[in-house]
């Protein structure tokens, strides 16, 4: 009788349980979607509003050269700068997981350009690239002639661009690295070295495979970020320096008035974010199932 | 199959690289913030001097002096503050939520896992120019006391909250709920009296991280607050219209948060940190 009761009481209490977590889950995420999702949404229905819906919007973009511009850095940029992250962060990694060189103030010194606001790092960074700035100072001082490295148009502001996106985002793809590193089991390297491996065949046949799924991760992660890349761009240079999308929607709204145009430009970036973000995750998935080992 | 002999060459090879990786480590993270600290206390004129000067020949307080004297700066302090304490609140409080179902359901820890990926992939132009127009159309958009930015921040820090507080709702024993249902509680209570309590370690640093990621935050802030402006786009006008004092004794107060968080704090909040990245 007793038993019968706390039982009733407790499927009431399960589905009171249940009541509670579907709150729980809504409230949260209706409110991620209020403010992120459905403006979002409105920026599309306006993307394809020029006077009545049509496609003017975008047709407008595709003859803008600096759209075009805009798009191809859009994917050059991004592309340099997780190739920069990734093989500094790696080589940060694998420096300061080694058992000898392990030092904490190292650590922290790679770290720390994380921890500082985003915008700190580029308001250095531009009195670092400026035409008189810190860079051409020590140039000068060497003897050797100033190199403009913000100039517009320029592939060297690009690669500029590039690297003090990397300077920002190395350490992100470095942690990620270190914690897949120190998933990976001392007995592999005990019986590598003992099947008389040197370093470099113990990094390609043990430490590389074991790492796989970090390392797909940390490239999808990063490579979502930095398709969105708007900052970087908008100190350096100005939006038409090195224009990608994010800036060149900015000034179309900023300076040139234009909404729907910007809407129908960022949609484009939202379009393009989204399908290497799906076709990123599906590719990992996949590969976790295969190698059956992806936290 | 290595002699010996080449082995010590490659070790002294790494050895080198290891030197010069860790050395440039060095420069690249401290050098810069030297660089910064300078300009901060140099007078202007002598930071346009060409050569630049690499010491600082007289020293002044005016540019920090100018933070808090200045309407616009002391402004733009206060309500860099209240932006991210209310949004740290907020987005702590729903993402506790979140992942208190999270932790107990696999269907909600599947719609939290993809709402938490799905949002990484909204550039932030394309929401933030819409979203200008529907605050607006309330009466939020670019007040003095950027509440609207604050909701907007909110919205965008409750994945870093929800999945630093995940592990920890997660570690508390079942037993113990099961314990309070028998002496009749309610599952809200269970939640507000033993949960909470149970993850307040956890609920720090959520704040923490929410508040710093507000605290950073530069798109949103500055198309939603566009004459209200907080910390990170004031800093950005300043740079780029030259006022070098006041700007980079701006950027030095800026990083207070943060850099305190990584070099007190150490390592257990690091992998949070990075957890939260976004643009």
């Amino acid at each position: 009788m007793r038993l019968h009761r706390i039982r009733s009481r407790s499927t009431a209490v399960n589905a009171a349980a249940r009541r509670l977590r579907t709150v729980f889950v809504v409230v949260p995420c209706i409110f991620m979607i209020a403010m992120l999702v459905l403006p979002a949404l409105n920026g599309l229905v306006l993307s394809f509003d020029h006077d009545g819906p049509s496609l003017a919007n975008y047709r407008i973009l595709f003859h803008d050269s600096m759209f075009l511009r805009a798009l191809a850095n859009n994917l050059l940029v991004p592309f340099g700068s997780v190739v920069v992250e990734f093989i500094l962060g790696l080589a940060l990694a694998l420096t300061l997981t080694a058992r000898r060189n392990r030092s904490a103030l190292i650590e922290t010194a790679a770290i720390l350009p994380f921890a500082i606001p985003e915008i700190v790092i580029l308001t250095l960074a531009r009195y670092i690239f400026m035409p008189r700035g810190y860079l051409n100072g020590a140039i000068a001082t060497a003897g050797m002639p100033a190199l403009p490295w913000l100039s517009p148009r320029s592939p060297l502001a690009m690669l500029t661009v590039i690297v003090v996106d990397a300077w920002h985002v190395t350490p992100v793809v470095m942690l990620m690295l270190m914690a897949g590193l120190q998933t990976i089991p001392d007995e592999l390297y005990e019986a590598a070295r003992l099947d008389g491996a040197g370093t470099f065949a113990t990094f390609r046949f043990v430490t590389l495979p074991m790492l796989m799924p970090a390392i797909v991760g940390a490239l999808i992660l990063r490579g979502i970020d930095a398709l969105r890349i708007f900052s970087t761009v908008l100190v350096l240079t100005g939006p038409e320096g090195v224009p990608v999308l994010s800036t060149y929607s900015y000034s179309l709204w900023d300076d040139a008035q234009k909404p729907h145009e910007a809407m129908a430009a960022s949609m484009i970036l939202a379009l393009m974010v989204t399908m290497i973000g799906f076709g990123g995750l599906l590719l990992a998935r996949r590969f976790s199932r295969e190698e059956g080992a992806l936290a | 199959m290595n002699t010996p002999a080449r082995g010590d060459r490659i070790e002294c090879v790494l050895q080198a690289a290891r030197v010069a990786l860790n050395a440039f480590v060095l420069i690249a993270a401290t050098l810069p913030l030297y660089l910064l600290a300078k300009q901060s206390v140099t007078p202007e004129l002598e930071t346009f001097a060409w050569p630049p000067h690499w010491m600082p020949h007289h020293l002044t307080l005016a540019h920090f002096i100018s933070v808090f004297a200045v309407n616009e700066l002391r402004s733009a302090v206060l309500r860099s503050l209240g932006v991210a304490t209310i949004s740290a609140v907020i987005a702590t409080m729903l993402g506790a939520m979140l992942a208190h179902a999270m932790a107990r359901s696999s269907f909600a820890q599947r719609v939290g896992f993809s709402s938490v990926s799905g949002i990484r992939l909204l550039p932030m132009i394309a929401v933030a120019i819409p979203l200008g127009i529907i605050l607006a159309s309330v009466g939020i958009y670019d007040t003095p006391s950027g509440i609207g930015l604050a909701i907007v921040h909110a919205a965008l820090a409750i994945p870093t909250a929800a999945l630093t507080l995940y592990a920890s709702f997660v570690a508390i024993p079942l037993e113990i709920e099961e314990a309070a249902w028998i002496d009749g509680a309610s599952p809200l209570r269970i939640f507000l009296t033993i949960d909470l309590p149970l993850a307040r370690a956890s609920i720090a640093t959520a704040l923490i991280l929410c508040f710093i990621l507000s605290w950073d935050e530069f798109g949103f802030a500055l198309l939603v607050q566009q004459t209200n402006r907080t910390l990170p786009p004031l800093l950005y006008y300043y740079t780029v219209f030259g006022n070098v004092g006041p700007a980079s004794a701006l950027a030095l107060l800026m990083m207070i948060p943060a850099v305190c968080v990584v070099v007190a704090l150490g390592p257990s909040l690091r992998g949070a940190l990075t957890a939260g990245s976004s643009r």
